[in-house]
């Protein structure tokens, strides 16, 4: 890291890796630090490895378009990212870290009749569960996005939209440092640059992981692994309902003017918001055919441009600075999996697919008191691996695979 | 990063960008899955994502409309014997 | 270009073979779309193809315009990034402008190319030309 960062956190790294701890994480991702935060912060648990095969925040967390909402479409998932929101706005405060914190309001437009019903349910079922949107006529869109082109080039007219007023951004790095610096502290070891290759088992039990820096014994063994967590559970012969598909993302040069709110379409598959240097940030939706590599295309860049122009026009006036790509592990129903796997002491956090950023601190929080408790908390509940067997499954179409 | 586009030999139309064509998937249930609600169970939700070469079909939807079987090395994007 | 019309032509899904050695109607331009099935820019008749299963429907799903084969050459430079064919007469099918297309390069001597558009992507089409 260099000297910037050094004055921004003080990570203290372990000087060794012991061969036993109570908590073994894998992967020093958001989740697997914001885990291992808590459960040294809540619950005094800090004989805990995080276990990250490059370096802490390299994989989705440093891939992601760092968009905080809640305005999901199913009950159990506007509540969870509802609290998750609510402890982003809690999280300078809590790590006394600048994690660059900024409620923008996110405006989710509708082009069609359909989109419109699809808008005003939004609006309805986060209301109903505790988070605010309302739904807005074009006259208050244009008051909020002044840039926006209400005809969308004559081909995607905007008919109206549901308006998520505490929909926020962070910097994504700065939180990953926060966790982080905050479980070293008090006595977590993080070990970068080690791969986990394979798990210790006594009859079904995991008691402990193979690692590219030796065995280490486990009470209880996390995943927290993005992408690759399929390739992980199959080393215990787990399979899971979660297929790894790439997701794409560029910015901008700078945008001179101030471009205050998180502006998404559905219908165009696109959302874009402006980071704090002034760079537009556009996502997309992830690729049809299951991928781990992390090339970009250019066709691609030229779909997403072309959507992207047809929203806010000004778009067409700058270069496309930077363009990169995250391996996304999308459940079978667009929501997270929390919890117990049926193989004893191994849990997993994944299925984070395209909305793993903003969850963190919830994911975090409610995973290490799962650990602490060995009981599942009611929040995440709704969430647990077995739903699949049991006709349970969490559609949720406010996740839209995109972000 | 590389800058670069995915390319499939269709064997009627020949060498296109991968954007004219539909991603399918041949599914595999593990043979150690014998249960029959295991199986239903797999079938419906579970993934082998492999993390690495799969054979898969394509369709080929701005040309013959017809399916082709190729490998692709999922890690990589490659096509071991694409002629594109 | 004109605007494309639509085409009354005639599908058939018959066997590799049937299609091979199938008796066209004289100067009818004959699209072999894929190894089973031709899409024929005229009426064709039920016995056309030897194939006793063979399907043979008429099709007015597509429209189509001749042009000039400069002006096509043209075009296709800037809106197709597949190899085109080089010997006459030839068909090929792929995006063009981001649009399924199909075209025929009439045979030497008629130097006109036609293309073969999905009506619903007719207005995308002439867009593009402009």
């Amino acid at each position: 890291m260099n000297e910037a960062v050094e004055r921004l956190v003080d990570l203290r790294w372990p000087s060794q890796v012991k061969s036993a701890y109570d908590v073994v994480i894998i992967g020093g991702g958001g989740h697997g630090l914001a885990t291992a935060y808590y459960l040294a912060t809540r619950h005094g648990i800090t004989n805990v490895a995080v276990i990250e095969k490059g370096y802490i925040g390299s994989g989705n967390s440093g891939r992601n378009t760092t968009i905080i909402r809640a305005n999901y479409g199913i009950p159990e998932a506007v509540r969870f990212y509802q609290h998750s929101l609510e402890m982003y706005g809690r999280l300078e405060q809590e790590t006394g870290r600048d994690v660059m914190h900024a409620t923008k309001g996110l405006l989710w437009i509708a082009h069609s009749e359909a989109g419109v019903r699809q808008e005003r349910a939004r609006a309805e079922i986060n209301t109903a569960f505790g988070s605010k949107t309302e739904y807005v006529d074009p006259k208050t869109i244009q008051d909020i996005c002044p840039q926006l082109d209400m005809t969308g080039q004559g081909v995607w007219p905007i008919y109206g939209a549901s308006y998520h007023p505490s929909g926020a951004s962070a910097r994504h790095d700065r939180v990953v440092w926060a966790y982080a610096e905050g479980a070293m502290r008090l006595g977590v070891h993080v070990h970068q640059r080690t791969a986990v290759t394979g798990f210790l088992r006594d009859g079904d039990r995991v008691v402990g992981v193979e690692t590219t820096a030796g065995s280490i014994a486990a009470g209880v063994v996390v995943s927290a692994v993005g992408g690759h967590v399929t390739t992980l559970a199959s080393m215990v012969g787990l399979r899971l309902p979660i297929r790894t598909h790439q997701l794409q993302a560029f910015v901008t040069n700078r945008y001179a003017q101030a471009f205050g709110p998180i502006v998404a379409s559905s219908g165009l598959g696109v959302y874009a918001s402006q980071p704090a240097k002034g760079e537009m940030l556009i996502g997309a939706e992830i690729d049809r055919a299951p991928a781990y590599a992390y090339d970009a295309g250019h066709s691609f860049l030229r779909s997403c441009a072309f959507r992207s122009i047809a929203l806010l026009p000004f778009l067409r006036d700058l270069r496309v600075l930077r363009q990169w790509t995250g391996v996304c592990d999308m459940s079978a129903d667009y929501s997270p999996i929390m919890g117990f796997t049926g193989v004893p002491n191994l849990l997993v956090t994944t299925g984070w697919g395209t909305w793993g950023f903003k969850a963190i601190p919830a994911g975090g929080e409610q995973m290490a008191e799962l650990i602490a408790t060995g009981r599942t908390p009611a929040l995440i509940a709704p969430f647990a691996l077995d739903r699949f067997a049991n006709d349970r499954t969490m559609a949720d179409r406010g996740s839209a695979g995109t972000h | 990063m590389t800058i670069r586009r995915l390319r499939i030999s269709c064997p009627h139309c020949g060498v296109r960008a991968v954007e004219e064509f539909v991603h399918g998937e041949i599914p595999t249930i593990p043979e150690g899955i014998v249960e029959p609600e295991a199986r239903d169970l797999d079938r419906a939700f579970m993934h082998t994502n492999a993390e690495g070469v799969v054979v898969e079909r394509w369709f080929h939807a701005f040309g013959c409309r017809r399916w082709l079987t190729l490998a692709r090395d999922t890690r990589t994007n490659d096509i071991p014997d694409n002629r594109g | 270009m004109h605007a494309p019309e639509r085409l009354h032509c005639t599908r058939i899904v018959a066997t590799p073979t049937a299609l091979d050695t199938a008796a066209w109607p004289g100067g009818a331009v004959v699209l072999r779309v894929a190894a089973d099935e031709a899409l024929v820019a005229a009426p064709v008749e039920l016995d056309v193809v030897s194939d006793p299963h063979a399907i043979v429907e008429p099709e007015t799903a597509f429209c189509g315009v001749w042009v000039e084969v400069e002006e096509a050459l043209a075009f296709l430079e800037r809106e197709c990034d597949w190899e085109l064919p080089t010997e006459r007469p030839a068909f090929a099918q792929g995006a063009v402008a981001g649009l399924p297309v199909k075209l025929w390069f009439a045979a030497d001597g008629d130097d006109r190319v036609l293309f073969v558009v999905p009506a619903p992507f007719v207005v995308d089409f002439v867009e593009r030309w402009s």
